[in-house]
């Protein structure tokens, strides 16, 4: 739907609609899962990662996985304005979609689902960031998602954006934080599903970790499975997260050599 | 070289002996020294360090540059722009702020602040503390401390005479600043 | 954007780092002196005839580099109906049309909408704080309303159904990273993501008061199709400033956008005919106190400000042309 009138923006008509498509010979809206053509049920897609694309900032990284694609840029430590003073500093999060990243238009208003993944993306990344060498100030994680794939792959790829930008941007870290999402589908486990895979998943499961440290930070598990499944899951997961771990490690000491 | 640039979480393999002292940038958990920035670890001093070349916040014992935003007879705000060397980003700035008795080191109570900065004058300071919710608390009274760049009322850069004193050279007249002692001029 | 592949070279503020200790500590010299007095900086380069970023000071003749290079990629957001990637230099914007069906205007039944808008979200630059768009974002969109709405895309193309159906174009732009300029990257990227618009065929049926769209492929009867654009009409910008009322400054960034004193954009179509011209700021052709060194011949030299910089981008139109033909073939 669109929002009503803003003055602040350039305004279209009051309503508009997304094309209606006649129906197609193979129904869209079937639960049955297509196999995957390119792929196994266990490999992710293919990761590319460039750490420092946004210069105005002090650290940033651009990630694509086939579809998705986003962009997150760390600037700060700043100074806390309007807070307490605070021993600790704070890690702020902010996601946005671009209104063309999905299948529908997302209007330019803050959703609930911004918020969710925004938050997802944080708690992935508190446990790595080591606050207590920023009393009194603030570092902001802003995130723009181009174009979505699922809302897992989503937050799988901005923690691992995310968590580059701060290594790019001289922030201290326990370890880099990477992340996987995978699917439980009829009675397989299928590792970083698409949006049209996960429609069709009982369940899923993202986890973000340190590999370095062999650490969980976080997991974010949402629809029916069973603690075997779950298991298998978070296994699945964290050996794809190590292998996420090496494309990270390669782009950060890329990017590093280009510097120096 | 190549092979010495460490990532975040990395252990650092440490010659056997004693474990060395950890500055900034590494830190053991678990008995195992690691690093917490993408750098070279080297020694400085005697404490392993990894470098960081990206802006940082002030801490104690940082050495900042910036601008007087605000005057008061207490006390004079100060926009830091520069942090050990570092420039922040334009737009970034972190206030500090210089009490009157951290003028100077010697005769703090007859300290007036108007007349040893203005607004708009550029001020080496070295932070004393995190200071309170605000701002930080930022000192001058050193030699190398005070006012390293002012433009005097008919609009000219002015040089220092004394370290107190600015003589604008568009009209010769004095003004009054507490100067940091010129080191080879930037 | 797989193949925006980006330039291993990355250049940024802390660029001047080298292997060398002593080049460093001397770049990091010159960045504290840029923080401190950007002015003076600005003015020391341009003194010495080059430009902070080692550009060349605007000169007539081609082959110079008064510019930044510009890199186009359209198409990489499959969710978008058109998109294209602009690099100016360093300034990154993100262009994605949505089309989506609306009922037209009850003044004009037979015609669709152009909605384009710019977001310079937190993300680009320091000096973006989350919310909603800036005065700065407000007067760029207005401003890149104004030159789309030139007739280059006829809005009676987007017509399904006269006073029942038409097509409603959302072009929303993203900047990614704010190195200024950002007007001539943002028309440029959505000037190329609307060329790279595919249309679903769409049929209004009258019985059921509906808007049905045929997928790509389906139907070879009911084929895709691009828009009308009326080549001739499509909008270039070419923006300048003036800083201390004595140098012409083409494709402003942003450590010297902020130290202008006009700022000027010209808009020209692809036969280089001034389409518009836009200027912000003290005015080239009004008075002003100058304390330059060519105060005699002021009022002369302010006249021919415009017309250089129009000359100017008809040079740098020719270019651009080339490199847009390349990506769009």
């Amino acid at each position: 739907m669109q929002s009503t009138f803003d003055r602040r923006r350039i305004n279209g008509p009051e309503e508009s609609l997304p094309p209606v498509f006649i129906s197609e010979p193979q129904d869209t809206f079937s639960n049955t899962p297509v196999a995957r053509k390119s792929r196994k049920v266990s490999d992710i897609r293919p990761i590319f990662l460039q750490p420092g694309l946004i210069t105005q900032a002090n650290g940033s990284a651009y990630i694509e996985t086939e579809r998705t694609k986003i962009a997150c840029s760390v600037y700060g430590p700043r100074q806390s304005k309007n807070t307490a003073y605070n021993e600790k500093g704070k890690l702020n999060v902010e996601v946005k979609f671009a209104p063309f990243s999905c299948e529908h238009r997302r209007a330019p208003l803050r959703d609930a689902e911004d918020r969710s993944i925004a938050v997802a993306i944080q708690q992935a990344l508190l446990p790595s960031v080591q606050l207590e060498h920023f009393p009194k100030s603030t570092i902001d994680v802003f995130v723009i998602i181009l174009e979505a794939d699922g809302i897992e792959g989503c937050i799988a790829s901005g923690a691992i954006a995310a968590s580059t930008a701060l290594a790019n941007a001289g922030i201290d870290m326990y370890g880099l934080v990477t992340s996987c999402a995978a699917a439980v589908i009829e009675a397989d486990i299928w590792v970083d599903p698409t949006q049209e895979e996960s429609n069709t998943a009982n369940g899923t499961l993202v986890l973000s970790c340190m590999p370095a440290l062999g650490i969980v930070t976080n997991s974010w598990q949402t629809g029916r499975m069973t603690p075997s499944e779950l298991l298998a899951c978070i296994d699945a997961c964290s050996g794809r997260c190590t292998d996420i771990h090496s494309v990270v490690a390669q782009g950060l000491l890329n990017s590093a050599h280009d510097e120096t | 070289m190549a092979s010495d640039l460490v990532l975040p979480g990395q252990p650092i393999p440490l010659p056997r002996g004693p474990v060395p002292q950890l500055g900034r940038g590494v830190y053991e958990k678990d008995e195992q020294v690691r690093a917490s920035l993408v750098g070279v670890p080297h020694f400085e001093g005697s404490s392993l360090v990894i470098s960081r070349l990206r802006p940082q916040p002030p801490a104690p014992n940082s050495v900042v540059l910036g601008s007087i935003t605000r005057l008061s007879p207490l006390q004079a705000l100060l926009s830091i722009t520069v942090v050990d060397d570092i420039p922040l980003p334009p737009g970034e700035e972190f206030t500090g702020v210089i009490r009157s008795q951290d003028v100077r080191a010697t005769e703090k109570d007859k300290v007036k602040i108007g007349d040893c900065f203005r607004g708009g004058d550029v001020v080496r300071g070295l932070v004393i503390s995190l200071g309170d919710a605000r701002s930080y608390f930022i000192t001058t009274a050193r030699n190398d401390l005070g006012v390293i760049f002012a433009t005097s009322e008919a609009g000219a850069t002015m040089e220092p005479v004394s370290w107190q004193e600015m003589r604008c050279p568009k009209t010769g007249k004095i003004e009054k600043r507490k100067c940091a002692k010129p080191e080879g001029l930037s | 954007m797989a193949s925006a592949r980006p330039s291993p070279i990355i250049p940024t503020a802390t660029a001047g780092k080298t292997s060398s200790h002593v080049a460093q500590k001397e770049a990091n010299k010159a960045a504290i002196f840029q923080r401190l007095h950007p002015r003076i900086y600005l003015e020391r380069f341009l003194e010495e005839k080059i430009r902070p970023d080692g550009r060349s000071i605007a000169q007539n003749d081609e082959g110079d580099n008064a510019w930044r290079n510009v890199e186009v990629n359209v198409g990489s957001i499959t969710t978008a109906s058109g998109s294209a990637l602009v690099r100016i230099g360093n300034t990154t914007v993100v262009c994605g049309v949505k089309a989506e069906i609306c009922e037209p205007d009850l003044d004009n039944p037979s015609e669709g909408f152009l909605v384009p808008n710019v977001d310079l979200p937190a993300l680009c630059s320091p000096k973006f704080k989350p919310g909603p768009p800036t005065e700065e974002a407000q007067v760029l969109s207005e401003k890149l309303n104004e030159v789309l709405g030139n007739g280059m895309l006829p809005l009676s193309s987007l017509c399904i159904h006269s006073g029942k159906s038409a097509w409603v174009l959302y072009v929303d732009a993203t900047v990614i990273n704010y190195d200024g300029n950002v007007f001539d990257a943002t028309l440029l990227a959505m000037v190329c993501a609307l060329k790279n618009v595919m249309l679903p065929h769409a049929s209004y049926d009258p019985d059921v008061n509906r808007t049905i769209c045929t997928r790509p492929g389906v139907d070879p009867t009911k084929p895709s199709r691009k828009l009308v654009i009326q080549e001739d009409l499509v909008p270039y910008g070419f923006s300048f400033g003036v800083f201390a009322c004595s140098h012409i400054l083409p494709d402003p960034s942003a450590s010297e956008e902020p130290l202008l004193d006009t700022s000027i954009s010209i808009i020209l179509d692809s036969h280089a005919q001034v389409l518009a011209v836009s200027q912000l700021g003290a005015g080239v052709d009004t008075e002003y106190e100058a304390s330059g060194p060519d105060l005699d011949d002021t009022p002369a030299r302010k006249a021919d400000t415009l017309a250089e910089c129009i000359s100017l981008a008809r040079n740098r139109l020719a270019i651009l042309l080339n490199k847009v033909y390349d990506t769009m073939n």
